[in-house]
């Protein structure tokens, strides 16, 4: 079943064309990868289905509902159940780590102190951070940054979790630690657009690959279809290196 | 011809990003907590500063006023002069003037480098509103807390002129209080209150407005705090003159 659809998508700054006609779906349960080149609009692909960029033509669906027509106010509880993760993790520095994950539930949650402290504690555990439960963001490594920033983003449990390259810049331990932590999300039957340059990474957690090319989808195959493609392009992002599947 | 279209869009702008701030500080939800955490931080932490300058105001206007009024026998009318003066014009200024350049610089530089560092962005992402989060609570906190501090620093200012009126000019401090008790009216502590309740409109929008719209990474949040102070000061002086006119043919 369709969770998301994308149909049409154009955006421009300025002069600059960043999409033009992008169309893909999100089914249930599925992690679709999205690569390209850098500066193809990946990023501002993410950020335009949970409004953070507005788009300039096209339509964008959950579910039924319709967004892009949606002002700002009324986003915000399509947010609550498209999260997204920010490539620089975007932790608030002026609280600890247990204030940064809480965030969300102190706010969209009638949850008790004691039960919210409980959530946490589970989601560091997850994460494999349940020493860093009070200290600051500037405390922690840039790799313990972005699990915090993706346990943040998880603690709603969403539907739909957008990753904006979480893996980039990891050290090899690290990014096999963020790539467990999506794969058991999307054990537990959650759907995510992967944004990334780790074509590697990209097989290990994703089912479908689409590529941005000149502001539209390229390509848009399983994995297999992927690895198996003898287009020069697609063989660019090393589709037929075999790697881990 | 540009610039005067870049000043009309900006204001534009500015007057745009103040009815959303109106129009989410009336409705739920409200965060009373952050409301007192900035009251605390912007008013108590401005405590010590506005006091000193209150104080040494005083002081100094004494003095002049002192000397000067002494040539004509009017040493009598500087508990009256001081009072009237601390209390309507320079206190509110002054005061203003320090939490422009004390708060409103913190303020554009706290958002501003949230903003270049995509928290402004998590919290949307997150579900909520930054203008609720961020910006609502530091107005009403500046317009809180401004007054009150004006009004100390007025106050403060009177003390100082009690303290040199005696080690200089000889005046007891009963007759001090009699002729500052005498002279100030309701209206001179009411409006210098409206006036900076003004005041920390102007200063918490703009430097909130400018966090929001800081670019070029640190440099920017740099450029932000400038922008913030200069705008701030001369709006206020400007602006004062009108709302000391309107008070006066208001109030007395």
């Amino acid at each position: 079943m369709e969770i998301l659809t994308l149909k049409n998508i154009h955006k421009a700054f300025g002069e600059k064309k960043v999409h033009q006609g992008v169309s893909f779906s999100l089914h249930s349960g599925e992690t679709i990868g999205l690569l390209g080149n850098s500066g193809t609009g990946k990023s501002v692909l993410l950020r335009s289905i949970i409004g953070l960029e507005r788009i300039d033509a096209g339509e964008i669906y959950y579910r039924s509902q319709r967004l892009d027509i949606l002002d700002e106010e009324a986003y915000y509880p399509i947010r609550k159940k498209i999260s997204y993760s920010f490539q620089n993790s975007a932790l608030f520095d002026s609280l600890n780590v247990f204030d940064n994950i809480a965030y969300p539930l102190f706010e969209h949650t009638s949850l008790t102190e004691e039960e919210i402290h409980k959530k946490v504690d589970d989601i560091l555990n997850l994460i494999d951070l349940p020493h860093a439960k009070y200290l600051m963001p500037s405390d922690l490594s840039g790799g313990m940054q972005k699990r915090v920033g993706l346990a943040r983003s998880m603690i709603l449990t969403p539907e739909i979790l957008l990753y904006d390259e979480p893996t980039a810049g990891l050290d090899p331990v690290n990014t096999d630690i963020v790539i467990d932590i999506m794969n058991e999300f999307k054990k537990r039957g959650f759907s995510g657009i992967f944004v990334t340059h780790d074509i590697p990474a990209a097989k290990r957690v994703c089912d479908r690959i689409l590529i941005l090319r000149d502001g539209k989808i390229y390509f848009n195959g399983t994995k297999q279809e992927f690895i198996d493609s003898t287009d020069p392009f697609v063989n660019t992002f090393g589709s037929n290196n075999k790697g881990p599947l | 011809m540009i610039k005067i279209k870049e000043a009309i869009i900006l204001t534009g702008d500015i007057l745009i990003f103040t009815k959303d701030v109106f129009a989410r500080t009336f409705n739920a939800p409200f965060y009373f907590a952050r409301l007192f955490d900035q009251i605390l931080q912007i008013g108590y932490g401005s405590l010590s500063i506005s006091i000193v300058i209150g104080f040494v105001t005083g002081l100094v206007m004494t003095l002049q006023f002192g000397y000067g009024l002494a040539k004509f026998g009017g040493t009598l009318y500087v508990p009256a002069i001081v009072s009237v003066s601390l209390l309507r014009e320079l206190a509110p200024i002054f005061t203003s003037l320090l939490i422009a350049g004390r708060v409103g610089s913190g303020i554009s530089a706290e958002i501003g480098a949230m903003n270049v560092t995509n928290q402004i962005d998590a919290v949307r992402a997150l579900g909520t509103s930054p203008i609720r989060t961020l910006v609502v609570p530091r107005v009403l906190a500046t317009i809180i807390t401004l007054p009150l501090l004006a009004t100390l620093a007025s106050f403060t200012g009177i003390i100082g002129g009690m303290l040199i009126s005696y080690l200089e000019f000889g005046m007891t401090p009963g007759f001090y209080s009699n002729k500052v008790l005498s002279t100030i009216v309701f209206a001179d502590i009411f409006g210098s209150m409206i006036k900076c309740a003004f005041f920390g409109l102007v200063i918490s929008i703009l430097a909130c407005y400018r966090g929001f719209h800081t670019k070029e990474g640190t440099r920017g949040v740099g450029n932000a705090t400038t922008w913030v102070v200069v705008r701030s000061s001369i709006i206020i002086l400007i602006s004062d003159f009108f709302l000391s006119k309107v008070i006066l043919l208001g109030f007395y």
